[in-house]
């Protein structure tokens, strides 16, 4: 090979070589932090799901043309919240048709306008701790979760609010109950968030309703990709029911993390290919400088296959150091955004807070996002900027091909 | 044709639109011959010896070079056939600004599969041959004109031509490197046999040739 000349011809013009390799490691930077940025913020969206190790939350909300006075009625005492009305046994039955689930569970999710403020229940299923609101029993902070009937636990920021602490006695609803522990929430997981937690059989004693009263449904899936499919199915077998998934959050986000997975690579593209063009426009420009050079080439006996050989060989080689200086910085440029912390606020239908509560708790998350450079996406951007060289190469190439030899004659 | 000839030229014509440069020129040049083109400038030499050596292709006329028709090849063809058989030898050196003397010498045999280290035992004798090893490594930029001009000769040796063209070899030297370069030229002619086809239009130069072409408005007169 002509390696040897390669090098020469990228050392010896080292401000146009740098030029490029920089236009390329820009590109290739901005793609790799574009997807890795929008990928974290997936990720980010993901979590509340994988805190509870869940794919999909099922809810039925009230019907939307209820009255607002016939709810403010009432409001005093236990009550469901809007979001979250009770399931019929025949949405269970049509649960177990649908493919692709992979375990189901279930809780109750409770409102409290008490005198003195309000508060949210949650009533947990005893059986379950891998999925849904059971997760919360791994959570425990101080003491137990709550066994017997006249048990609770609170959550930590509950707790210190009402200033009382394990051992201590609570009223809910006319019942005198004793906390056992303290649940402190996983960051990200606020859809499992509620002030009190108590076995499922105690919250459905406290709605004094149906034995087998549930408002909450976790769903873990086979195989993730099937999200869309058993979404839909979802919505034609269970009348009324609001169906979330790590999507839901996404479109809350807004900003960068609107960013589909689609537009990310197309935005990432664009930076690319903006960085291509300028690329192909300093390599066209320099030709034409160097048209003299290829003229000699061609006039010692090069021939075009040759000569096209070298120029891709030069381009190759700039745009791999590119394309590895264009990932470092990539990588530096995701390593200094994963200082950020971001907010992922709860879609109203999965806030276990009604709106209108003024709680300190806040609607919304923080997180600090997660972001990371994948070997994936390291090796999608080395193989871009490989294709970028071979495209730049060929086509500077075929610019030589008008190029005469006899013309370097005239040249002086 | 007559295989004593290493070119055989007939009815050779060249047009620029409509611009005849080259007119009905019919040429033989043996083997071994060294023979100079002289003529005023626009006379239509550099053209001639562009269509002589295969680097530009005639407008009608054929051209016979080492045996071959190379009237009707390709580019790729006639890149391929200067590789193997001819030498150029150019007034303004051309040489790749970013390679090394040797490097430059070694440039045709680039694309050719032969060990690196022969492409550069190769050049390096053929830099001794000119007496420039010494510069073996430094770039165009620091060499002298005549410098140059042993390098660009070196260059034009390292495929072991049959024929070189040369145009105007010595017209950005001063007289005393013009005497050297021509001194080389002449060894090449006597010592090697080589075919030698040199435009110049200094007629001094001219006269150490075999044989003198003069052309006139595109035609050649004697
Ligand atoms: N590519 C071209 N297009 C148009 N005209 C051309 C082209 N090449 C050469 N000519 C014209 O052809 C004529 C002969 O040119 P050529 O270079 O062969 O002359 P020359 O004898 O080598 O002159 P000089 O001694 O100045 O080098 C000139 O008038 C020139 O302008
Ligand atoms: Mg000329």
């Amino acid at each position: 090979m002509y390696y040897r000349y390669v090098i020469k011809e990228l050392r010896h013009r080292s401000n146009r070589t740098l030029v490029n390799v920089f236009g390329i490691a820009v590109g290739i930077a901005l793609f790799v932090s574009i997807s890795a940025v929008s990928t974290a913020y997936k990720t980010a969206a993901s979590r509340p799901f994988k805190n509870i190790g869940a794919d999909l939350i099922v809810q039925r909300a009230e019907k939307q043309q209820d009255q607002p006075d016939k709810r403010i009625k009432s409001m005093r005492g236990i009550r469901l919240p809007f979001s979250n009305q009770l399931f019929e046994a025949q949405d269970l039955l049509a649960l177990q048709r649908i493919e692709g689930i992979d375990a189901t569970t279930h809780a109750l999710l409770l409102w409290e306008f008490a005198e003195n403020g309000f508060r949210t229940i949650m009533g947990v299923d005893a059986g379950q701790s891998s999925l849904g609101a059971g997760k919360v029993r791994d959570w425990v902070k101080q003491g137990r979760f709550p066994e017997k009937p006249d048990e609770i636990a609170l959550e930590k920021h509950f707790a210190k609010f009402q200033k009382i602490k394990p051992g201590d006695t609570f009223q809910i609803s006319g019942h005198t109950f004793t906390i056992v522990g303290i649940i402190e929430i996983k960051e990200g997981a606020q859809v499992a968030a509620a002030n009190i937690y108590m076995p499922l059989g105690i919250a459905r004693m406290l709605l004094a309703r149906k034995p087998d009263a549930m408002n909450l449904i976790y769903l873990r899936l086979n195989d993730p990709s099937m999200l869309n499919q058993v979404k839909s199915q979802l919505a034609a077998q269970i009348k009324g029911a609001s169906i979330s998934s790590s999507d839901s959050f996404l479109e809350l986000m807004g900003g960068v993390s609107m960013i589909s997975e689609k537009f990310s690579l197309i935005a990432s593209m664009v930076a690319l290919l903006g960085a291509v063009s300028l690329i192909m426009k300093t390599m066209i420009a320099n030709l034409v400088e160097r048209s003299h050079e290829i003229g000699i080439l061609k006039a010692v006996g090069w021939t075009h296959q040759e000569i096209q050989k070298q120029l891709t060989a030069e381009a190759f080689v700039q745009t791999l150091a590119g394309g590895l200086l264009g990932i470092l910085v990539g990588y530096f440029i995701s390593f200094l955004l994963g200082f950020l912390s971001i907010t992922i606020p709860i879609p109203w239908e999965l806030n276990p807070v009604p709106a209108m509560a003024k709680q300190a708790q806040a609607a919304s998350q923080i997180v600090r996002l997660p972001v990371s450079v994948s070997l994936p996406l390291a090796a999608t951007a080395m193989g871009l900027s490989v294709i970028i060289g071979c495209v730049i190469g060929y086509v500077t190439g075929r610019r030589t091909s008008k190029m005469k030899p006899v013309d370097i004659l005239r040249q002086l | 044709m007559n295989n004593h000839h290493i070119i055989s030229a007939t009815d050779l014509n060249k047009d620029f639109d409509s611009l005849q440069v080259v007119k009905g020129v019919n040429l033989d040049v043996n083997k071994g011959e060294f023979v100079a083109i002289v003529g005023k400038s626009g006379s239509g030499k550099t053209t001639l010896l562009s269509l002589l050596s295969g680097l530009e292709r005639p407008s009608s006329g054929r051209v016979i070079l080492d045996g071959r028709d190379i009237t009707d090849s390709s580019e790729n063809e006639l890149a391929l056939f200067r590789r193997d058989t001819v030498g150029f030898v150019f007034q303004s050196f051309h040489l790749i600004p970013t390679l090394s003397a040797w490097e430059n010498v070694a440039l045709p045999l680039f694309p050719v599969k032969i060990s690196a280290e022969k492409r550069r035992e190769r050049a390096l004798e053929l830099l001794r041959q000119m007496e420039m090893e010494h510069r073996a490594e430094h770039r165009p930029s620091t060499l002298s004109g005549g410098e140059k001009q042993r390098v660009a000769i070196a260059r034009a040796l390292i495929n072991n031509p049959k024929i070189v063209f040369a145009d105007e070899p010595t017209g950005n030297l001063d007289s005393a490197t013009t005497d050297a370069i021509l001194e080389i030229l002449k060894c090449l002619h006597a010592d090697n046999g080589l075919s030698l086809v040199m435009v110049t239009h200094d007629l001094d130069l001219a006269e150490s040739s075999d044989r003198i072409i003069r052309m006139q408005d595109g035609e050649v007169l004697s």
